[in-house]
């Protein structure tokens, strides 16, 4: 189990960023005028705000350590089964009430009938966290309690997961908190309303460029990065052509205070200047131009580096793919790892072909990661060693460290020659999910699936699983969809992007709001997933700052150096006229 | 013939074991994982969302009175079997 701690960004998780300081947690609450009028109350009366929230986290807490305890059990134990308290029936679904020991049941009015009569105020659904008022008789939203239900899950996954590089625990997140000097910068700041979502012009064929766009602006990681300003274009050294401070132009251009559709021209002249197969106004792959793009930022990002690169491209997009080829004969495996910034899909189909059954994300993964068998000529086994064989052996792909963001490529386009012009389309649709979990594509489960053990299978019950959780480790949400329409060389692009809980449609300039269904039933050619909870190495500054303070230092050393010397000179002179 | 106390005695035995031993949990996530890859899980998200953007009042009784009829139908009747064996082999060995 050597997996070690994944690097992520240093500015905080999207959903976390406002959870500690006070006056922001109360713009929040303070807009919603439909918030629930008792639970405003009740978080208002500091002693009743302390025991709603002690006992909320404590309810959060034991739900993700009995979930671990099901799922991936340390040791066997008997797992805590509360009953209800008016029915007796052993709970599949607690519902605590939030101001005593009380727990019960949904159905039948358990839980309703104990707050009412109690004069409880509020119960919770100890799976989603969810928030039940019994005035109201609704389920209810706070903001505040949000916030503290995705910090206490987050730090007791934390606390559960056993990746360990030298014994190490899983680093905690901390949440941003500003320094004096910032929050006084901070009071100072003027609000600017922004809609965040904003059409791209089409310059000649260029919707391939603002698809890939659209999803770089709506991945929360580069988005945290660039409106950070951690490359602030007027301050970078290079020359024109820098793509970087073309990614940071366009987000400040998207997150402006203009609606009108803005086009990226610059971007697309530093692309042409960049990449000669990209230049001219033709129609262009939007996947080729995305895999250009990422290579163009992390080549104009400080400190890149070409062996485990920690720039903002690497830290969102890399993961490691692992290869195990097999000997047929003498059982030797030998793995080679490499990097990889996305996963291109093979479909079912060839084009112009119809078969049974649907392609799903999943089939597609699984096809991806099942053995292939090698040719005969392809491979001799260095342990088998006869030399006159040629062994036969088999190869399988694993994903064996996963990104922050997963890019996958539905492979639509099938060369037939190298001439581009005559490759043909596989239309088939691809049916993908909104959130997945990648932990059966994974070296580590899939190497354990073998060594599984079947003793729950005597009790006639489900294994537990036997790879290290939490689960929220594998989990992906979808975030933007590429799709295309049309022919190779006759085609259209546009993309779905999601900011939060809603989904928007974006055609070039044209921006529309949208639905789930309706994202998943498009034509995708390349789907855009985020990590349900990211993890972190400790803080540290990174080497080129610590160089360039260290430079800063030693130049104001030599200067007082001069200057002492200079000093010395005139004193000297002066003594000599004496 | 069985009464009806039996049956709710019985039942509640069953649910119990189910719980205590975590099978009740590890059945539910094959569960959500066969209806999330089926797309059934997608679609009843979309629904609701799109149930609740109109709804006004918004309440979540509202919005899972008009969701149940479709809920208890439209579950893949493949998926339904599957599940059926995956139980019945855990309370058959149970109660054997």
């Amino acid at each position: 189990m050597s997996a070690s701690p994944e690097s992520g960004p240093n500015p905080p998780d999207t959903d976390l960023s406002f959870s500690s300081t006070s006056s922001l947690e109360s713009q929040a609450n303070a807009s919603d005028n439909n918030r629930c009028s008792h639970i405003r109350e009740a978080m208002a009366d500091g002693p009743s705000r302390a025991q709603i929230v002690t006992k909320y986290k404590a309810v959060i807490s034991w739900t993700v350590n009995r979930t671990q305890d099901v799922l991936h059990p340390a040791k066997r134990r008997k797992i805590s089964s509360p009953t209800c308290d008016v029915c007796e029936l052993t709970l599949s679904r607690p519902f605590a009430c939030l101001h005593c020991s009380f727990a019960g049941c949904w159905s039948n009015a358990h839980v309703g009938m104990h707050l009412k009569n109690e004069g409880h105020g509020f119960c919770v659904d100890v799976k989603s966290g969810s928030i039940f008022c019994g005035e109201c008789d609704d389920f209810i939203y706070d903001a505040t309690m949000d916030s503290i239900y995705l910090s206490t899950v987050v730090s007791a996954e934390e606390k559960q997961t056993k990746f360990q590089v030298k014994k190490k625990g899983r680093e905690p997140f901390r949440p941003w908190i500003p320094s004096d000097k910032e929050r006084v910068a901070l009071e100072g700041t003027v609000a600017l309303p922004c809609q965040g979502r904003r059409g791209l012009l089409n310059l000649g064929q260029t919707c391939f460029l603002n698809v890939v766009l659209q999803a770089f602006v709506h991945n929360p990681l580069l988005r945290n990065y660039f409106l950070s300003d951690k490359h602030n274009n007027q301050l970078c050294a290079k020359p024109p052509g820098c793509t970087s401070c073309e990614m940071d132009k366009l987000f400040a251009q998207i997150y402006s205070n203009s609606a009108i559709p803005h086009g990226p021209t610059s971007f697309l002249a530093t692309t042409w200047r960049a990449s000669a197969e990209l230049s001219g106004y033709k129609q262009q792959d939007a996947h080729e131009f995305f895999i250009s793009a990422l290579n163009q930022i992390h080549n104009t990002s400080r400190g890149s580096t070409n062996v485990s690169c920690n720039c903002i491209i690497h830290s969102t997009f890399a993961g490691q793919l692992q290869s195990d080829v097999k000997c047929e004969r003498c059982g030797n495996v030998t793995s080679t790892v490499d990097p990889m910034l996305d996963i291109s899909l093979e479909l079912k189909e060839k084009a112009g072909e119809v078969t049974s059954g649907e392609n799903t994300l999943a089939a597609c993964l699984r096809r991806y990661t099942q053995p292939e068998k090698l040719g005969a000529k392809e491979y001799s086994c260095g342990k088998c060693n006869k030399a006159s064989h040629v062994s036969e052996a088999s190869k399988r792909l694993s994903i064996r460290k996963l990104p922050p963001v997963l890019s996958f490529q539905f492979k639509r386009f099938e060369h037939k020659t190298t001439d581009k012009s005559s490759a043909q389309k596989i239309d088939a649709p691809v049916r993908f999910p909104a959130s997945f979990n990648m932990a059966p594509y994974t070296t580590l489960v899939m190497n354990l699936k073998g060594k599984e053990t079947e003793r729950e299978n005597e009790r006639g019950g489900v294994p537990a699983l036997s790879y290290p959780g939490p689960e929220a480790m594998y989990e992906y949400d979808l975030f933007a969809v590429i799709n295309h329409e049309g022919q190779i060389d006759n085609g259209h692009y546009t993309n779905y992007a999601r900011f939060q809980d809603e989904w928007y449609r974006f055609d070039d300039d044209k921006v529309t709001n949208s639905n789930l269904g309706a994202c998943l039933n498009s034509p995708a050619y390349m789907c855009f997933y985020v990590k349900r909870h990211l993890d972190y190495k400790p803080d540290m500054t990174p080497t080129y700052v610590q160089t360039r303070e260290n430079e800063a230092v030693r130049e104001k050393e030599l200067e007082k150096e001069k200057e002492r010397a200079r000093n010395k000179e005139v004193e000297d002179a002066l003594l000599a006229t004496v | 013939m069985p009464s009806k106390n039996d049956t709710e005695a019985l039942y509640a035995q069953v649910q119990r074991k189910l719980v205590e031993s975590g099978e009740w949990d590890r059945i539910q996530l094959i569960l959500m994982n066969k209806l999330n890859e089926s797309g059934w899980t997608d679609d009843l998200r979309h629904r609701s969302k799109e149930n609740a953007r109109d709804m006004e009042p918004l309440s979540f009784r509202v919005l899972l009175k008009g969701l149940a009829p479709h809920i208890q139908t439209s579950i893949p009747p493949a998926i339904r079997k599957e599940m059926m064996a995956v139980i019945r082999q855990y309370v058959e060995k149970q109660f054997e």
